[in-house]
Order: C-alpha cells, then sequence, then structure tokens
C-alpha cells in the first residue's frame, strides 16, 4: 500500500452564493491517526467534509488523498462516509442488507450485481458491528445506535483507507458511544485515517490523537496533548461554549481547581494545569447513568 | 355481455391508445418510485408544464413534436438549477416562476401560431386521436427511459438515497443527477400525448407514492408501481370507450382509487392498521401511579 496521506492544502471554498465558507485551510495527516475536527456550528466542518467528498470544488488550494485527487481516491474506493443522522431518509425503502452492500458497489459491476465476495464481505461487517440479525430490517425500524452500527458496517464493507464520520455520537447511548470508539481504535491499528467532526468535547481526548480545529479557517492543527487546550479551544467557540470554573478549596496554589468546557454535548474538564482530565470526566459520566 | 365488455378491442385505434398508454403508464411509473422518494414531484410538475411551448416552437421549425418538448423542458430544468444556486430564494418559489413563464410562453405562441396540435390536446392529451409518427417517438422515448431504468436503477438508487456514499464509491453524482432529471423530462413528453401536461405529474407521482405504502423494499416498489402505471393505464383507457371520456382523466382517477384503498388499508402503512395497533397497543400501557400514603382522617 502506499503512503497513507491527507493533504489540504491552502483550501479556499465559496459558496455561488458568495458565502466564504472556508478560506485558506491547511492541515495535513501522514499516519494512522484518529483525528478530531473541532469547531462551532457554521466553522465549516461540513464544507470541509464536502470539500474531501468531492461535492464542493475549492476555488484556491487542493485537497489530495495519498496523492490523487479526491475523485481518483474515490475511484479507488479509497474514502468511506458515515453521514450525519438527520442526513438520512429512515423510511426509505431499504433494509439493513441493502445499505451494507452499498459500500461495495465500487467493486461491483455494471448492473451492480453483488458477487459471493461482497455478500461474504458485508456479512462479516454486519457481524462485526453485531448487526448480522437486524439484516432485513427496514432501516428506520433500528435504534438510534443500531442505525449507526448499520451505516458503520457500510464503511467497513467499503475497505477503505480513509474514514469520514460526520457527528457519529449524537443521538447514540453510551454503550454504542463505548462500541464505536473500540471499533475506530481497532481500525487505526489497523492502518486507517479515521477523520471525525464530533460536538463532544469530552470524550475527544480519549480516542482521538490528533486534532484540527476550525472555525473558517485552520486555527490550530496537531497532537491531541499540545493543541486540544483550553486555549485554542476558548479561541476557536469564542462565547459559545459554557464554562464552568469549580474550586472547593480556599487553599493557596490548590491542585483541586476545574474548569468544564461543554458544547451541546458532553463536557470536557480541565485540571489546574489546562491539561484534559479524564478520570473526572468518566466519573461525571458513570454517575450519570446510574442515577 | 362479455361481447359488450370486448367492444373497444375491435377498434383499431382502441387497442392502439390502450397499448401505448399501458406502455408509457408502466414506465412514468417505474420513474416515480424515484421522483417520490428524491422529493421531485413538484420539479416534475413544473417540467410537464414547461414543454408545452417546445411543442409549439417545433411545429414552426418543422422538428418532430418530442424534440422541441424535450429540449423546452430540459431547458426549463436547467434554469431552475441556475436561479436556485444563484438566489436566496426558496426551491418552491424558483419552480413555481419558471414554470409558469415556460407555459405563459407556450400558451402565447400556440394562440399566435395555430399548430396541427391545439392547445387543448397538449393540456389535456388525446390518446385515441394520436397520429402514428408521434405514437413512434412515445414508443422510442418510453423504451429508451425503460432500458436506461432497469440498467442503472441502483446506481439511480444510491444517488436518491444517499448522494455522499455515491460519491464515496466513486460515481459521478451530477451525471446522475442530469440523468434523472433526463428521464423525467423525457417521460413527462411521451406521457403528453396520453393524459396531456396537467395530469402527466398525477403519473408520475400517483403509483410509487401508492407502492411505497405497501412495501419497504424499493425492488418490489418498483415492481408494485409499474404493475399499478401498466394496468391502470390500459383499464383507464378501456373504460373511456364506455365513459366516452377523456382518457387522461379515466387512468388519473383510477389512480387515485387505489391510491386511497391503499391508503386507508395497506397491512403496514395502512390508516386504518395504524389507528387499530395504536389503540391496541394504548389498551396494554400498564398504568403505574405513585403511591400517595393515604392521609388518614382524624
Amino acid at each position: 500500500m502506499a503512503e497513507i496521506n491527507l493533504k489540504v492544502d491552502d483550501v479556499t471554498v465559496a459558496y455561488s452564493n458568495g458565502h466564504v465558507a472556508l478560506h485558506d485551510a491547511s492541515f495535513e495527516l501522514n499516519r494512522p491517526t484518529i483525528c478530531a475536527l473541532v469547531g462551532v456550528n457554521g466553522s465549516g466542518k461540513s464544507t470541509l467534509f464536502k470539500a474531501i467528498m468531492g461535492f464542493v470544488q475549492p476555488i484556491k488550494g487542493r485537497v489530495t488523498i495519498s496523492g490523487e485527487s479526491v475523485h481518483q481516491a474515490h475511484r479507488k474506493n479509497w474514502v468511506a462516509y458515515v453521514p450525519q443522522a438527520e442526513d438520512v431518509d429512515w423510511s426509505f425503502p431499504v433494509s439493513v442488507w441493502d445499505v451494507v452492500l452499498m459500500g461495495r458497489y465500487g467493486y461491483m459491476n455494471f448492473l451492480r450485481i453483488p458477487r459471493q465476495e461482497d455478500k461474504r464481505i458485508a456479512r462479516e461487517c454486519l457481524e462485526r458491528v453485531g448487526m448480522w440479525e437486524f439484516r432485513d430490517r427496514q432501516i428506520g425500524e433500528l435504534s438510534g445506535g443500531q442505525k449507526k452500527r448499520v451505516f458503520l458496517a457500510r464503511a467497513l464493507a467499503q475497505q477503505g483507507r480513509f474514514l469520514l464520520l460526520d457527528e457519529p455520537f449524537t443521538g447514540v447511548d453510551v454503550k454504542t458511544e463505548e462500541a464505536i470508539i473500540e471499533l475506530l481504535m481497532e481500525l487505526r491499528e489497523e492502518g486507517l485515517i479515521v477523520f471525525v467532526s464530533s460536538h463532544d468535547l469530552g470524550s475527544i481526548p480519549r480516542f482521538c490523537d490528533q486534532c484540527v480545529i476550525i472555525n473558517r479557517t485552520v486555527l490550530a492543527t496537531g497532537p491531541i496533548e499540545t493543541t486540544f487546550t483550553e486555549r485554542n479551544l476558548t479561541i476557536a467557540f469564542g462565547g459559545a461554549l459554557r464554562n464552568v470554573r469549580f474550586d472547593h478549596t480556599d487553599e493557596p496554589g490548590s491542585r483541586n481547581e476545574y474548569r468544564v468546557l461543554t458544547d451541546d454535548e458532553g463536557a470536557l474538564v480541565f485540571d489546574h494545569e489546562g491539561k484534559p482530565a479524564l478520570p473526572v470526566k468518566r466519573q461525571i459520566a458513570e454517575s450519570d447513568h446510574h442515577d | 355481455m362479455t361481447e359488450l365488455l370486448l367492444a373497444p378491442f375491435q377498434y383499431d385505434y382502441m387497442l392502439r391508445a390502450m397499448l401505448v398508454s399501458g406502455f408509457i403508464g408502466a414506465v412514468c411509473a417505474l420513474l416515480s418510485c424515484f421522483v417520490t422518494l428524491k422529493g421531485w414531484s413538484l420539479m416534475g410538475d413544473a417540467l410537464s408544464h414547461a414543454v408545452v411551448p417546445g411543442v409549439s416552437i417545433a411545429f414552426l421549425l418543422h422538428l418532430p413534436f418530442a424534440v422541441g418538448a424535450f429540449a423546452s423542458g430540459m431547458l426549463a430544468a436547467l434554469t431552475m438549477n441556475f436561479i436556485k444556486s444563484r438566489t436566496r430564494l426558496r426551491e418552491d418559489a424558483v419552480i413555481g416562476l419558471v414554470f409558469t413563464t415556460f407555459l405563459a410562453l407556450g400558451v402565447l405562441l400556440i394562440s399566435l401560431y395555430p399548430s396541427n396540435i391545439s392547445l387543448t390536446t397538449i393540456i389535456l392529451g388525446n390518446v385515441l386521436g394520436i397520429a402514428d409518427e408521434d405514437i413512434l417517438q412515445i414508443v422510442i422515448i418510453a423504451a429508451v427511459t425503460l432500458a436506461v431504468l432497469l440498467l442503472k436503477w441502483k446506481d439511480l438508487l444510491l444517488f436518491t438515497f444517499d448522494p455522499h456514499q455515491a460519491r464515496a464509491v466513486g460515481l459521478n453524482t451530477d451525471l446522475l443527477g442530469l440523468l434523472l432529471l433526463t428521464l423525467l423530462a423525457a417521460t413527462a413528453v411521451a406521457a403528453l400525448q396520453a393524459v396531456g401536461a396537467i395530469l402527466v405529474i398525477a403519473m408520475l407521482v400517483t403509483p410509487g407514492a401508492t407502492a411505497y405504502l405497501l412495501t419497504d423494499r424499493f425492488g418490489r416498489m418498483m415492481a408494485i408501481s409499474s404493475g399499478i402505471g401498466l394496468l391502470t393505464s390500459i383499464v383507464g383507457a378501456w373504460a373511456s370507450f364506455f365513459l366516452n371520456t377523456s382518457t387522461g382523466g379515466c387512468i388519473v382517477l383510477l389512480q387515485t382509487i387505489l391510491f386511497l384503498l391503499v391508503f386507508f388499508f395497506a397491512p403496514k402503512y395502512g390508516f386504518v392498521p395504524i389507528r387499530r395497533q395504536t389503540r391496541r397497543s394504548t389498551k396494554s400501557i400498564p398504568v403505574t401511579r405513585a403511591r400517595v400514603p393515604e392521609s388518614h382522617p382524624h
């Protein structure tokens, strides 16, 4: 396999109504990774995804995937995509099995008749996400978590090198969220670049190793430890986040100070040094769910 | 009695009308599955009206009517697309604006330059008085549309359901969108003669909508829908012989009757079964109330 690489090079995207959704955006992912895409609503997250999916043409700059244009990359089935739940018509007359086979279209012939191999891979992928028993269900007859698993299975069936996930945790129960995170980590082990847009700030440091923070352009990019900081996030989100500071002691030089940053989903907790405080987040999440 | 019912089959023009209507009806119905799921009903309506000026221009230029009608329909579709992408107007406003302009132009042209096809024929259709060369045009259009749909329905299905995934597996979504639009314009032109510009949209929506309520599988939806289209069109043409009335009206009303039956009685998504289900399940909800300590009167 050639070198795995996603390069967004000085990309500017303007819509035909004149709105510039993204300008001079540059970053590069060049090893197996789980990278979070973070930003407020309207910061250009979906525009960036659209540029990678080839739905919008940048008026300046270019997106390359392992050195190829996005269209070439799609022809080679390199880029798999898991849509946001609200982008799917759940009353569409297709079954779970139909959906997963859609991941194999690029390998099928002109008439898109699945071969034995396509069926075998589709089955394996459904089994991997634990949805094989649901294969004959119409997709609207599933829970939020099950729906997400089906679309993950479709993405797996495509056997790509890049996986794009748009808000994978919205409307998903905690158990499924854990299962998805585990699966994404396995995929990173297998050598994929996983690129996730998420509002769930709290969960990002737990499974992502890189992040791209944007607001109409790339504000910061790099490893989670050095980039996913309170300072960068505050710049990116401005006043859009709720920011609560706790300090239960009056002691000078207290080490018990925590700050909570939260968008509309999972909260992100920082300790006194401004680093993400993971154990506390877990405790909060668990005690929440015991109630 | 049987003799009376078979009477229409003795006339060449009736036989032709039934066959042509049936073929067109089935192809329109097949396409209606995509139209209803893509949310293009209004677009189909607009296209069927926008073909009118093309008919008149084709007559003036001595071209086959289908060529003019098709060109006019596509021009309208592209105009809508252009305006929509460059203004903040909502899609329905753009569609309303463009197709009425085309229709007005058509009405104007036909009243200025009376052609071999009267305005009434274009608007209401007249499959009984259809000329041989028109039949040929219709059959060619319908056959090509049918072939494309049968070969490429899976790609069009993915494009309709999830354009992002269509991109991800390397399909050209712009081309597929244009293909679907072309098929829509072409069938609208073909059905024009059978049921007229006003009723074309019924043929492009009702069978698909009916089938949608009957199944959860796209393949089955296409089979049911085209079956409905074929049957209602043949029976409608046949019935119009006895009622001595508009073929288009008969076909579309038959489709509506079928739709209503399905709307009320479809096993899973029908009005009656759903209501029965709701009643049954609300009855079986166990009533649990918080226990309030009884207060003892002293």
